[in-house]
């Protein structure tokens, strides 16, 4: 066998440690070996505290025990997140990590739910989605991954302390064989015939060379964009925010859902852990500037600062190639999109997930490097287009920003599946992608776009069995909720961070 | 509300127009959609054989046809595979077996590990770990033990013209009413279908009109904007000829498709007799020659009359333009290599019903349909055409042009990163999934370069140990597969001859 592959991370973020620690689990050490580079002055930037349920495929494949983990990062439950005030001043819904109605229905079950409201049922379609009821009552309980029952009827992602994770996965990947060095890179040295890129010359003065370098450096993009010169294509013109304050405060009611609140010229996030509650202000400096933001965000505090507010500077776009010659751009410093719906960790991990079976040789195959570019260009602009829907379907006047984007032009791809949707309640459904069409569902509905008819294969059932076939099943809803367990008191006996790791089984009973 | 959608009729014949029915039936009549046929003359020939795909099992369940009728009434064999010869030079043949999912091994895929033992010289071919293929090669069909999670399954020969009957019976007791007639006008207004003029003058309108009638395109030839795009710059056949031989005993569990200087001849068992048909290229030979030669192609004496046709293939640029839907060969037209011709009929009926239109005025569920049968159709025809980029018959100008025709991006796309890394990017609205593609590429000869990296992370006893395990459990499992007569005989004739209304 030929000399195993050098790859070299630079930057030790979450994308840097979640890089490191897959590529170092996952890939035998004859046939990689991992360095990376990362400096205690560059602060970093911590995206995402909260995740996606996908994330829990990222732990298992790289061997990662839940609670052990949760307990490390002071980590909480998400069954999905609430937006607040986005369709009008005064709405909430909840996107929930679950479908609506019963397992093996989604094909058909809004149409039902149409043709019960118009025959005047006055029903949300929320209340049949066991997800939604659950956070809603703050419960949870671990769901059921191998049956058609309720149980199966959802998933569920975490809230943790982004900082912490990559804490944990460092001590895992080094444990692991990942060798860390600590500096600044100085200088990028090139290969004058290829352009790929040789070694980092570090401010020490020591050089690190390797075969395949991935560019964890942030929206710095040391690598990637500065380096190799790809282009970012700006996406700003659909995702204004631009901005965001982040701050923490108190922990206060441990609800397992992430809240979104649109406000005057954003929105706010809150996403509760079990040591605090993590807060910020999403913004446009088009439509407020920062320090009437940095006001606003602690003005909404429902719970004491612990520290000053903190700024991020960002624009929604990504580059064109996020692999390109000898290296690959993992997080932001390959794109950016707001952590409206939780996507960055989800996008970091796909990229790694995608990375590790198309691993190339140490002369970089083409085809490869291009698939590789073909399937992340997709989760981009599929994850694209569902956070513009957010913004497109609001119906809010009172503020400057979601009047602009009530009336902005948006991409073909998500013009065509609104209209479709206005008049059919058709989703459509695609392969690679995150969003499944109960996402859709929920944030068009949610947002008040109800469609102006329904299929008629919901026309088949006699009006008055249809009733009161969901009426059965939103109490069977409600009853399963009722049986489980608050979520506070469940995660202090799964994964309480000031708790011992002592087998908790017949506890778990109770 | 808008006015809905009353009345459906469908235009056709043949199994396509009674699927459309009974699908129809099935699903909208319940909420007082009215279904209609017109029945147009048939296009099938006594001798015709439908070779279907496993996935028209879904089909039959969906409209409650018990698939008993199939093998009581039409002939019906079950095959678990295609076994392709003569395509690439002196190498054998190879089965492309109906596996429902790739082989599982250690997450990553049993491809992966069969690349990495090849490379380290194990000698056992690709199709030895197919459960199917190994089916079929034991001449047994993949039958699940009630309960038991069987990763194969069995596709059907049918004879056509019994196929399309027991379709038309099922489907009229279930209560749809038809009539056979030919069109002598079709009455539109910009892209509407007001009405269709029958030869006897009755005059038919309806609020959606199906269109079933094959390469005729009765309907939708007519609209604006669904004239046809040709596939023939990839695909080079354009005759077919069917025919008959005599029946094989005992039957094998597989189709047989075989390829010969100027196309390739597939011969598909019945209960009775064989299904020959045979495609080519009329620029390399004439109908009257290969007469000739099919005898000795199909090796076996053909028996009656051989009926020639002309074959063109390619896409409508629309699908479904106004309150008119083309489905199956109507709207994309492949010659029967991979047995898809049927498949392609209930994939566009059953996109129909979830796009079923809401509203009789407008239709803006058209264009989603229109998408999506068009990545069907891509898919497909890449799939099958395949067979003829790769081919290794050098030194014949038919096969020569074939695999020097630049493929589709779609299919390049999937090729590079096969040969690059053993796996196959797979985009929306795909029939055959990564096995099928696994099978085909390295059937016909095309070696991945590398493999997952993961894959060195076993060790290589364990390596060694799954390979084994993967071999012992097909053997295990073929063997209690019953072999293709029992299976047929195994169906009780009494029970099968009341044919069951649907709906």
């Amino acid at each position: 066998m030929s000399e195993p592959l050098d790859i070299v991370i630079l930057g030790g973020g979450t994308a840097g440690w979640m890089a490191a620690t897959a590529l170092v689990s996952l890939i035998p050490p004859a046939r990689c070996r991992v360095r990376l580079i990362e400096s205690e002055e560059i602060g970093i930037v911590g995206v995402g505290e909260a995740t996606f349920p996908e994330i829990r495929n990222f732990n298992d494949a790289v061997g990662i025990d839940e609670a052990e983990m949760m307990r490390a990062t002071r980590a909480a439950f998400k069954l999905g997140i609430q937006f607040v005030d986005w369709g009008f001043k005064g709405s909430r819904y909840i996107h929930p990590f679950g479908v609506h109605g019963p397992v093996g229905m989604d094909h058909i079950f809004h149409h039902r739910w149409l043709r019960a409201r118009s025959l005047g049922s006055k029903r949300d379609i929320q209340d049949y989605s066991f997800a939604a009821q659950a956070a809603r009552d703050s419960r949870f309980d671990l769901p059921e991954t191998r049956s058609t029952t309720l149980d199966s009827a959802y998933t569920y992602a975490y809230h943790f302390d982004a900082g912490l994770y990559a804490v944990y996965l460092r001590d895992l990947a080094e444990r692991r064989g990942v060798v860390r060095s600590e500096g600044k890179v100085r200088d990028v040295v090139q290969d004058p015939e290829t352009g790929n890129i040789r070694s980092l010359l570090l401010e020490s003065g020591e050089t690190i060379s390797g075969d395949l370098f991935i560019d964890c450096s942030g929206f710095r993009s040391l690598l990637l964009g500065k380096t190799l010169g790809v282009e970012w294509e700006d996406w700003s013109k659909w995702l204004p925010c631009d901005r965001a304050f982040a701050v923490p405060s108190e922990r206060d009611e441990l609800s397992p859902y992430t809240r979104s609140t649109a406000m005057e010229a954003g929105w706010r996030w809150r996403i509760p852990l079990q040591h605090r509650t993590g807060n910020g202000y999403v913004f446009s400096t088009n439509f407020i500037d920062e320090d009437e933001a940095a006001a606003s965000l602690m003005r909404s505090l429902e719970t004491k600062a612990l520290a000053e507010p903190r700024m991020l500077k960002f624009q929604a776009g990504r580059r064109v190639l996020n692999w390109e010659k000898n290296c690959i751009a993992i997080g932001l410093a390959g794109g950016f999109l707001e952590p409206l719906e939780s996507t960055s960790i989800y996008l970091i991990q796909v990229a790694i997930m995608q990375l590790v079976p198309l691993l190339p040789d140490k002369v970089v195959d083409p085809r490869l490097r291009n698939e590789f570019n073909r399937l992340i260009d997709l989760q981009y602009e599929r994850i694209r287009d569902f956070l513009i829907l957010h913004y497109k379907l609001t119906r809010r006047d009172d503020a400057e920003i979601w009047r602009y984007s009530a009336a902005m032009d948006v991409p073909e791809s998500l013009t065509r599946k609104i209209e479709l949707f206005r008049h059919s309640a058709i989703i459509e459904r695609y392969r690679d992608g995150l969003f499944p069409p109960t996402s859709w569902l929920s944030v068009f509905i949610g947002q008040g776009l109800i469609p102006e008819s329904y299929s008629p294969l919901a026309d088949t059932i006699p009006g008055e069995s249809l009733i009161s076939h969901l009426d059965a099943f939103h109490a069977d809803v409600l009853d399963r909720v009722e049986e489980m367990r608050r979520h506070d008191r469940f995660i202090d006996l799964y994964c309480g961070a000031e708790r011992s790791a002592a087998p908790m089984a017949t506890e778990m009973r109770l | 509300m808008t006015r809905r959608i009353q009345q459906v009729v469908v235009v056709g014949a043949d199994a396509p127009a009674w699927m459309a029915a009974a699908a129809l039936l099935r699903s909208v009549s319940g909420a007082g959609i009215r279904v209609r046929v017109i029945e147009l003359p048939t296009l099938l020939q006594p001798v015709d054989a439908y070779s279907a795909l496993p996935e028209l099992a879904g089909f039959h369940h969906r409209i409650g046809l018990d698939e008993d009728l199939l093998f009581s009434l039409c002939k019906a064999v079950p095959v678990a595979g295609r076994r392709f010869s003569n395509w690439s030079g002196a190498a054998p043949p190879f089965i492309h077996g109906y596996d429902r999912a790739p082989p599982p091994a250690a997450g990553l895929g049993f491809t992966q590990l069969w690349i990495k033992g090849r490379q380290r010289g194990l000698r056992t071919d690709f199709e030895n770990f197919s459960l199917a293929s190994v089916a079929a090669k034991a001449g047994r069909i993949p039958v699940a033990a009630a309960g038991a999670d069987l990763h194969a399954a069995f596709g059907y020969n049918l004879d056509a013209g019994a196929y399309s009957a027991l379709l038309r019976r099922c489907t009229m007791r279930g209560g749809v009413e038809s009539k056979a007639a030919t069109i002598a006008d079709v009455e539109i207004e910009g892209d509407r279908i007001i009405a269709v003029k029958l030869n006897d003058g009755e005059r038919v309108e309806a609020d959606l009109f199906v269109d079933a009638s094959g390469p005729r395109a009765a309907l939708i030839g007519r609209m604006p904007g669904a004239d046809v795009e040709s596939w023939r710059e990839w695909l080079p056949c354009d005759r077919l000829l069917v025919a008959s031989a005599r029946g094989l005993k005992p039957l094998p569990a597989f189709s047989q498709i075989s390829a010969f200087r100027q196309g390739w001849i597939g011969l598909f068992p019945l209960q009775d007799r064989t299904a020959v048909v045979a495609a080519y290229d009329s620029r390399e030979t004439s109908d009257e020659a290969l007469l000739e030669d099919l005898p000795a192609l199909a090796n076996m004496p053909i028996g009656g009359d051989a009926i020639a046709s002309g074959l063109s293939q390619g896409i409508r640029r629309r699908a479904w333009v106004g309150n008119c839907v083309a489905i199956g060969e109507t709207a994309f037209s492949l010659e029967p290599l991979d047995g898809t011709q049927l498949h392609i009929v209930h994939y566009c009926i059953s996109q129909l019903m979830t796009l079923f239109p809401v509203e009789a005025g407008t239709f803006p569920e058209a264009q989603l349909y229109d998408r999506i049968i068009h990545r069907l159709a891509v898919n497909l025809r890449d799939f099958q055409l395949t067979h003829y980029t790769l081919n290794r018959r050098f030194d014949m100008p038919f096969w020569d042009g074939c695999r020097d025709a630049p493929a589709p991006a779609t299919l390049q796309r999937k090729l590079d990163v096969f040969t690059a890394r053993g796996r196959v990017p797979l985009y929306d609205d795909e029939t055959f999934q990564e096995q099928d593609w696994e099978s085909l590429f390295i059937g016909h000869g095309l070696m991945p370069q590398s493999y997952d990296p993961r894959v060195d992370a076993i060790p290589e006893q364990e390596h060694i140990a799954q390979v084994q395990a993967r071999l012992n459990d097909i053997v295990g499992l073929v063997e209690a597969m019953p072999p293709v007569d029992d299976f047929i005989a195994g169906v009780n004739p009494q029970q099968a001859a009341a044919a069951k209304p649907v709906g």
